[in-house]
């Protein structure tokens, strides 16, 4: 992928600012429905959101200290994907329907989640797109970024960056799957 | 943290008779919400027994800011003073039995007559140096003199609340807290 940096980042931007009013509206249910899981081994509404907090609490606080890190670029350029970038966004992006299995320690199933999971995540969301504001001055291909995976491999920020986005907009719509299944459930109920 | 101890003041006596008087009993569960961020604080709370931690939600964790137990009085102050919505969460850390008055009726109480007003003053004046101490608190650098300063003040923390929470209160990881207990 070849992009120029401000038209890549005001895409993710734009794209999480979708995420962040979606996320907003699972606030106005109530707190059975968002631990409501459609099967066992399917997250509920909770559990997805908790699974993207938990890859925010590491890679936030990683692109803040890079961004700190860097000297600022003075104009605008070009953004290449890398070749391993290039994998894990498509892994992870929304469009892709194969079903993942979370690493373990990133699997939130059956853990007690409040509904304040929701409330970090926004202020997680917010900070996401300072940071990604930030970022329009900063070399995307040059800055490097560790990941969750493994220590052996580090990400061009522009990478880690769409990484993040996407996979936070790949469960926030699977979260909306369940809110619309929950409807459908709803509607069941009162009609018997 | 507000303490019962005060009790030899006339103010808190008269509040405390409030609540007896409102008898407004609630029993909150492990992990209920007193109130959440974003919620505006209409209520001052008496905790009759149980536990409850105060809190500042980051992108990360929570942070707390405060506990209630047995005998303390408790809410969002801000939040309760100017009708903001809340900053802060308040939420049960065991199964807690809470009384709870109104605003309005505190108020009403308060501006009755002039000895009232020189006593909630009074009592304001405690809640404040209350508050820089907690400012304080969070100045010193040292964890062990971070403790003893909390443990001065409130001998009895460790029976009510968790270690893990004092932990998040001391600013400090619970294995540093536990070492420094155990020192």
């Amino acid at each position: 992928m070849k992009i120029e940096q401000s038209q890549l980042i005001n895409d993710l931007i734009a794209l999480s600012q979708q995420v962040l009013a979606t996320t907003k509206t699972f606030k106005h249910l109530p707190y059975e429905a968002l631990n409501f899981k459609p099967d066992h081994n399917t997250w509920s509404i909770l559990e997805c959101i908790e699974h993207l907090n938990r890859y925010g609490r590491f890679y936030l606080p990683e692109i803040e200290d890079q961004l700190l890190k860097s000297t600022p670029i003075s104009k605008d350029r070009i953004f290449r994907s890398g070749f391993l970038g290039t994998y894990f966004v498509k892994l992870v992006r929304a469009d892709n329907p194969k079903k993942m299995k979370a690493p373990r320690e990133m699997d939130t199933t059956g853990s007690t989640l409040k509904s304040n999971v929701i409330d970090q995540f926004v202020k997680q969301l917010e900070t996401l797109i300072i940071l990604m504001d930030q970022s329009k001055t900063a070399n995307l291909n040059t800055i490097k970024t560790a990941i969750s995976l493994t220590r052996f491999v580090r990400l061009r920020l522009g990478d880690t960056l769409r990484f993040l986005v996407h996979h936070n907009e790949r469960h926030i719509n699977q979260a909306k799957r369940v809110m619309d299944k929950l409807e459908v459930d709803e509607t069941f109920t009162q009609s018997t | 943290m507000i303490k019962k101890e005060i009790s030899d003041q006339a103010f808190t006596q008269k509040v405390l008779s409030l609540f007896e008087k409102e008898n407004d009993q609630r029993v909150y569960s492990r992990g209920d919400f007193l109130l959440q961020e974003g919620q505006v604080e209409h209520h001052l709370y008496f905790i009759e027994k149980g536990a409850v931690k105060l809190y500042y939600l980051t992108e990360f964790e929570e942070r707390i800011i405060r506990f209630g137990y047995d005998g303390s009085l408790i809410n969002s102050l801000s939040s309760f003073l100017n009708g903001s919505p809340s900053e802060f969460y308040i939420e049960a850390i065991r199964k807690t039995y809470v009384k709870r008055i109104p605003k309005a009726l505190l108020m009403s109480v308060i501006t009755k007559n002039y000895q009232s007003v020189t006593q909630y003053s009074k009592f304001l004046e405690t809640v404040l140096i209350h508050q820089i101490d907690r400012e304080i608190d969070l100045m010193v650098s040292s964890p062990t003199q971070r403790l003893e300063r909390v443990l001065k003040r409130s001998p009895d923390l460790f029976k009510h609340v968790p270690l893990k929470y004092i932990a998040s209160y001391l600013r400090m990881n619970p294995e540093t807290l536990s070492r420094i207990r155990n020192s």
